[in-house]
């Protein structure tokens, strides 16, 4: 119960990983490109629809690998400790994380948002899901393990 | 034995010489045979283009071998000894093998590292193999001239970045889209530069264009010749829609496409990007264009600036490029030395059989 949890959770954290580094990939190129300069970057970096699609594919991926993550926690609090939600901060970060990626995703596949923009909140929320991960057990008092716990 | 070349190339003579110089390729053939029949030479090929006429052959002695050529060239070309003479520069090997390897790898192009004249020493090797006139030194010669060019460009960045302002257009479109084939162009104003680009733009697989130009019938004959259709120019707005890549080579004055017209379109097609190549001059499309969204502009200065880039780097690679052709060089000449030269008898064994 607990280790599908934490699993799909972690690997949600590695798609989101993936979209923050495609971002910042095509935040460079792009910029080399508005800019007209030909770096030495430019002849190595792919092109930006291609570091588009890795962003999107793995918003997309991540965003279903935390949904499973979630839920699978919320179901897992219910039965072992009859409670579907405890207000840990790790869980209201979570929860805010699964709202803010859900929203970018949709904002995405409806094509109301494109390029630079989501390359941009892909590489600003991966720093919500290093908070979450790392920093929040450190600040915060919260019974999930975390990478910053004392 | 010994490798020569003898010729003339774009810096050390003007075009009306080098006109008169040329070999075209029904005269080749002969050239060919007179050079080994009456000249001497026991293999010879001949590398003749619109920048450089070069003979290269294999002979046993050095005496009087260039004087030969020489007044063979003056022959060809109808020119007195005095006339050419200060036009004609002659190597020995290994000179002569360095000067090829690096004609083939575009070090010695009027056009730094373009990649035309690799084709040409290919089809001056097939030509010359093709009648007979080359045996182990020059298969060996040619391949490894071939060989080092392909070094050359693999390992510097000699070959790299666009030679033409069509072309570093197409560069640009490559990093904004991976798949050209699948992108619909849009070429406004059916002008030469225009149409350069495009070609260049159909030589990387592009399929889908529109020609869009004042006069329909030109935009049909240029269209004809692309697989394109010709739209009128008042469906521009349509157009820009379906598009990926608009080409604009007008004179007409004014702006044809504003920054409002293309942020509307940008919002009704949904933030996809859109490359816009603006060759006009004066400017076809409002500079303020390229500060929208997704939307990738360049103008005319801004390829040639790129091109400028180019160069820069190239002449930077070219030094790199020397290292690896020295190498080459030296390679072939041990292969050969031990290949070829220590089979042949040597000219006092030579004597002494006579």
């Amino acid at each position: 119960m607990v280790i599908v949890h934490t699993v799909s959770s972690l690997l949600s954290y590695v798609a989101f990983l993936v979209a923050c580094g495609a971002g910042a990939l095509f935040l460079i190129q792009e910029r080399q490109i508005k800019r007209k300069r030909m770096g030495v970057l430019f002849h190595h970096l792919p092109s930006l629809d291609q570091l588009e699609r890795v962003n999107v594919l793995a918003i997309g991926l991540g965003f279903a690998l935390l949904t499973v993550g979630l839920s699978w926690g919320l179901v897992g609090s219910r039965l072992l400790r009859g409670v579907w939600w405890s207000g840990d901060p790790k869980e209201i970060l979570s929860a805010t994380l699964w709202v803010c990626y859900c929203i970018l995703w949709l904002a995405r596949l409806r094509a109301t948002m494109r390029g630079r923009r989501v390359a941009w909140l892909s590489v600003g929320m991966f720093c919500v899901v290093l908070f979450t991960f790392m920093g929040a057990g450190a600040l915060v008092d919260s019974w999930h393990p975390s990478l910053g716990a004392r | 034995m010994h490798i020569v070349l003898v010729g003339v190339n774009h810096r050390s003579a003007p075009i009306d010489i080098r006109e008169r110089m040329a070999f075209s390729s029904e005269q080749v053939p002969a050239a060919l045979s007179r050079l080994r029949e009456e000249l001497g030479l026991e293999e010879a090929a001949i590398l003749s283009t619109c920048n450089r006429v070069e003979i290269y052959g294999m002979l046993p002695a050095q005496e009087g071998a260039v004087a030969r050529l020489e007044q063979f060239l003056s022959g060809h070309g109808g020119l007195s000894r005095t006339e050419l003479s200060p036009r004609l520069y002659s190597f020995w090997e290994p000179h002569s093998v360095r000067h090829l390897f690096r004609v083939a790898s575009g070090l010695d192009s009027m056009v730094l590292g373009e990649a035309e004249i690799l084709q040409q020493v290919k089809a001056a090797y097939e030509t010359a193999r093709l009648h007979g006139a080359v045996g182990k030194t020059f298969n060996g010669l040619f391949q490894r001239a071939l060989n080092t060019a392909k070094a050359v460009r693999t390992h510097t960045g000699l070959g790299r970045g666009g030679l033409s302002v069509g072309s570093v257009a197409v560069e640009l479109a490559q990093k904004i889209f991976s798949q050209l084939p699948e992108m619909t162009v849009l070429l406004v104003g059916a002008g030469k530069i225009g149409e350069l680009t495009l070609r260049r733009l159909a030589d990387r697989g592009v399929r889908r264009v529109r020609v869009m130009n004042r006069s329909l019938e030109r935009a049909a004959a240029l269209a004809a010749q692309y697989t394109a259709s010709a739209v009128p120019l008042e469906h521009l707005a349509m157009e820009l829609l379906d598009a990926d890549i608009v080409v604009t080579s007008t004179s007409a004055p004014g702006h044809l496409l504003t920054q409002e017209d293309v942020a509307q379109t940008m919002r009704a097609r949904h933030q996809r990007p859109l490359c816009v190549v603006d060759l006009g001059v004066p400017r076809n499309v409002d500079p303020a264009v390229g500060t929208l969204e997704n939307v990738y502009l360049f103008d005319v200065d801004d390829l040639k600036g790129l091109l400028d880039h180019h160069h820069r780097e190239r002449q930077a690679a070219s030094a790199q490029a020397d290292v690896i052709v020295d190498q080459k060089v030296e390679q072939f000449v041990a292969w050969w030395e031990a290949e070829v030269r220590s089979c042949e008898p040597s000219s006092s064994a030579l004597a002494a059989a006579r």
